[in-house]
């Protein structure tokens, strides 16, 4: 009996105590740095995101996603233009400690975005994910191009090329 | 002295196909060695093999000294002008030969050198900065006699140097072969199918006839062993011809009678065989006296290399 | 004689040059001072500038684009480049062969594998010029987007890479080809066979057989990886196993070309001396 009873609070006392494994994200925290930016057009920038454990036992298992967005309506947006390696498979973090992520991308839009990290299980579990604080980009506009500007080289490179070759065959002849 | 050349039974073929057997000979420095043979005997095959280009199938040889296992040894030694040599047309006389004489290692100053050295030797120091395409093909000759010539070769090989010549090329070219060998002591191996060119300028002939080696030796050697006819020409009086062809007509030792073109009063007879001195000749003078013909004047004709070469490519 | 030649040179100072570097001289003057180089370069700049010119009065580029624009000059270049050198070298013996100045050329203490050396080295000038002629294309498509360094420093380390294999590839096609008219239609047909990937649909493109077929083919895979450099923004090393096909490609064919096809320089194409 007096075994039952034992076996039966330990049972209970392993749902309810916390465990360190993948699905403790409610634990973490995420944290940006800055959080705006202002760049122009083509512009290479990097802001880092501060994973912190806030539980007692270790988060293990988790994943960082970076994703970014267009606050105006009509701007269409890839992430995949923007940053080439948006998904950070995290080590684990021991209790109370925390992790910097340094996040390098390249502005190939102009307009106004948000940029934000996600933090998930890698189990797949539906628990919400844990976000940091929207980051606020503002990338100017810039001509990236004179068009105009091309015609002397599309004259100019040929024609050099005829005349030297036309000097070399008359240099030879003679 | 080293021999200049020397072949033991070099054989080349092609699968079943012979186009050399059994070729034997040597050659001395100095000396100039005519190769004659028709159209497919063989004698750019065995040029071919000589210098390296081609591998013998059977056989060995030496080049100046130097056995046919160490071919680029040998093609340091030799100089070749090529039956079918092509030349760039964009490169001018000079650069052509500044190029070769650089490819047999001479450095930059001493290929310049060379080369208007050569080019003047062989009458293109004038032409000397013009494109090759402006040359005419006897100047392509020469230049090709003066490539051959760029590594001071001990031995030089000349594949019909003055094909599609007229006679003053020819001339100046077969000038250019005899001074290779009388100024630079190299033997010359000088194939050609003109017969009068290999005869005035050749110390030996070497006949060649389908792969194989139809005669060998100098011209009157080869006179000889073809036992070629002689021929002679007899100026009679007008009113004797008729007679005197009847009379030579049917003596001994005589194979034919007649009246060349273009000479009237001369009667042209061919002996059956040469020999030594001239026996036929006093014999047919003779048969002429003793019949009463009045013989106003004869020439006696040698044997040609012609005659001996037709002989022996045709018997085969 | 040459002994004596040599010796006495070297007692003035002089040396004489190795023999593959006096083919790659004169080669490389009667390409270039012969004209046919700088005519082929005329050739090629007129089709680069058209391109270029094209893509850079689209008004509607926009940043994406224009890096896929600085990409796509880069290929053509690339591409065009490669086959001028797979031509000049595809005629490197057999046209020799047919303008009856091989045997000449054979009758030097040269070696054949220092004549296929130096004509090897001479064709890849070709791409040079190509490359030089492509820069400031490049420069005014990319500059505006940050990327032309690294499209012109992938471009030029892909580029003679390719060209490198298209070269050895058109050298040993002519070593062995009975007539310069077979060595030129064989190399441009096998240039043709290895672009055709490119042409197959996206899907098709990215399934297994198609993804190794682009792979394998140094060519395509060589173009694969400068687009994700100068497009997609990556780093040298995240892309390198499309550089390997092009690495291989480029040895295996130099090599052959130099110590299998020198030995096959002959007066008669294929034909056993």
């Amino acid at each position: 009996m007096r075994l039952r009873v034992v076996l039966g609070l330990a049972l209970v006392a392993a749902m309810l105590v916390p465990t360190a494994t993948a699905a403790g994200v409610e634990d973490v925290s995420v944290a940006v740095a800055p959080e705006r930016i202002a760049t122009t057009l083509g512009g290479k920038f990097s802001f880092t995101s501060t994973i912190s454990n806030d539980g007692a036992t270790e988060a293990r298992g988790l994943i960082a996603h970076l994703n970014v967005l267009s606050l105006r309506n009509g701007t269409y947006v890839d992430p995949e233009d923007w940053s080439t390696n948006r998904t950070r498979y995290l080590q684990p973090i021991a209790a109370g400690e925390s992790t910097t992520i340094t996040w390098r991308m390249q502005a190939v839009n102009d307009g106004d975005f948000g940029i934000y990290v996600a933090v998930l299980p890698e189990d797949g579990s539906p628990v919400p994910p844990v976000t940091g604080p929207t980051i606020h980009l503002d990338v100017a506009e810039r001509k990236t191009l004179n068009a105009g500007g091309i015609v002397p080289l599309v004259l100019g490179i040929p024609a050099a090329l005829g005349i030297l070759a036309l000097a070399v065959r008359l240099r030879r002849r003679g | 002295m080293t021999t200049a050349i020397e072949a033991h039974g070099v054989a080349k073929s092609y699968g079943s196909l012979v186009a050399v057997e059994n070729l034997t000979f040597t050659v001395e420095p100095g000396e100039v060695l005519g190769v004659l043979g028709p159209n497919g005997a063989g004698k750019t095959t065995a040029i071919r093999v000589l210098t390296t280009i081609l591998s013998p199938t059977h056989g060995s040889f030496s080049v100046a000294g130097i056995p046919h296992t160490r071919p680029a040894a040998i093609r340091r030694a030799v100089g070749v002008l090529p039956e079918s040599a092509g030349y760039p047309e964009r490169q001018t006389g000079e650069e052509y030969l500044r190029f070769h004489a650089r490819l047999f290692g001479h450095s930059r100053p001493s290929a310049r050198s060379v080369a208007r050295t050569l080019l003047e030797d062989v009458g293109l120091a004038e032409r000397a900065t013009s494109l090759i395409a402006s040359y005419s093909r006897g100047m392509r000759q020469r230049l090709g006699i003066a490539r051959a010539l760029v590594n001071d070769p001990r031995v030089v090989f000349l594949d019909e140097p003055t094909l599609g010549l007229d006679p003053a090329g020819q001339r100046q070219i077969l000038g250019n072969v005899r001074g290779i060998a009388s100024e630079r002591g190299a033997a010359v191996l000088l194939c050609s199918h003109l017969l009068a060119e290999v005869e005035e300028n050749c110390s030996r002939v070497l006949i060649l006839n389908r792969g194989h080696v139809a005669a060998a030796g100098t011209v009157a050697e080869i006179v000889r062993q073809a036992a070629a006819p002689r021929t002679a020409r007899l100026q009679v009086a007008a009113e004797h011809m008729e007679h005197a062809v009847a009379v030579l007509t049917g003596a001994s030792g005589v194979d034919d009678v007649h009246r060349p073109d273009g000479r009237a009063g001369w009667l042209k007879v061919v002996f059956s065989r040469a020999e030594e001195g001239d026996g036929q000749l006093n014999l047919a003078v003779r048969v002429l006296l003793d019949a009463g013909v009045e013989l106003r004047a004869f020439e006696l004709e040698g044997a040609r290399l012609s005659d001996a070469f037709l002989a022996m490519t045709e018997a085969d | 004689m040459t002994e004596l030649v040599e010796t006495r040179d070297r007692a003035r100072g002089e040396r004489s040059a190795p023999g593959w570097l006096v083919v790659l001289g004169q080669e490389l003057r009667d390409l270039w001072l012969g004209g046919r180089g700088l005519v082929l370069s005329f050739a090629f700049s007129l089709l680069v500038g058209i391109i270029a010119y094209l893509v850079a009065t689209n008004t509607d580029l926009n940043f994406l684009e224009q890096r896929e624009s600085t990409s796509l000059t880069l290929q053509v270049a690339v591409a065009i480049g490669g086959m001028l050198t797979l031509l000049v070298a595809a005629d490197a013996v057999s046209g020799e062969r047919e303008r009856g100045t091989l045997e000449t050329l054979l009758l030097t203490p040269v070696s054949r594998r220092e004549l296929a050396t130096g004509k090897l080295l001479a064709s890849l000038s070709l791409w040079f010029a190509a490359f030089i002629i492509t820069v400031p294309y490049v420069w005014f498509l990319g500059n505006g987007v940050g990327i032309v360094d690294e499209a012109l420093v992938a471009g030029l380390a892909v580029g003679t890479l390719v060209a490198v294999f298209l070269a050895s590839l058109g050298l040993l096609v002519s070593c062995f080809a009975g007539s310069n008219r077979v060595s030129l239609s064989l190399s441009l047909f096998v240039l043709l066979a290895l672009v055709a990937p490119t042409q197959l649909p996206a899907g098709a493109q990215q399934a297994w057989a198609g993804d190794l077929l682009l792979r394998v083919n140094p060519l395509t895979a060589g173009e694969r990886y400068v687009s994700k450099i100068v497009v997609s923004g990556h780093d040298w090393s995240e892309d390198l196993s499309w550089l390997l096909s092009p690495v291989i490609g480029a040895v295996v064919f130099a090599l052959a070309a130099i110590l299998v096809g020198g030995r096959y320089i002959r007066l008669r194409g294929g034909v056993s001396g």
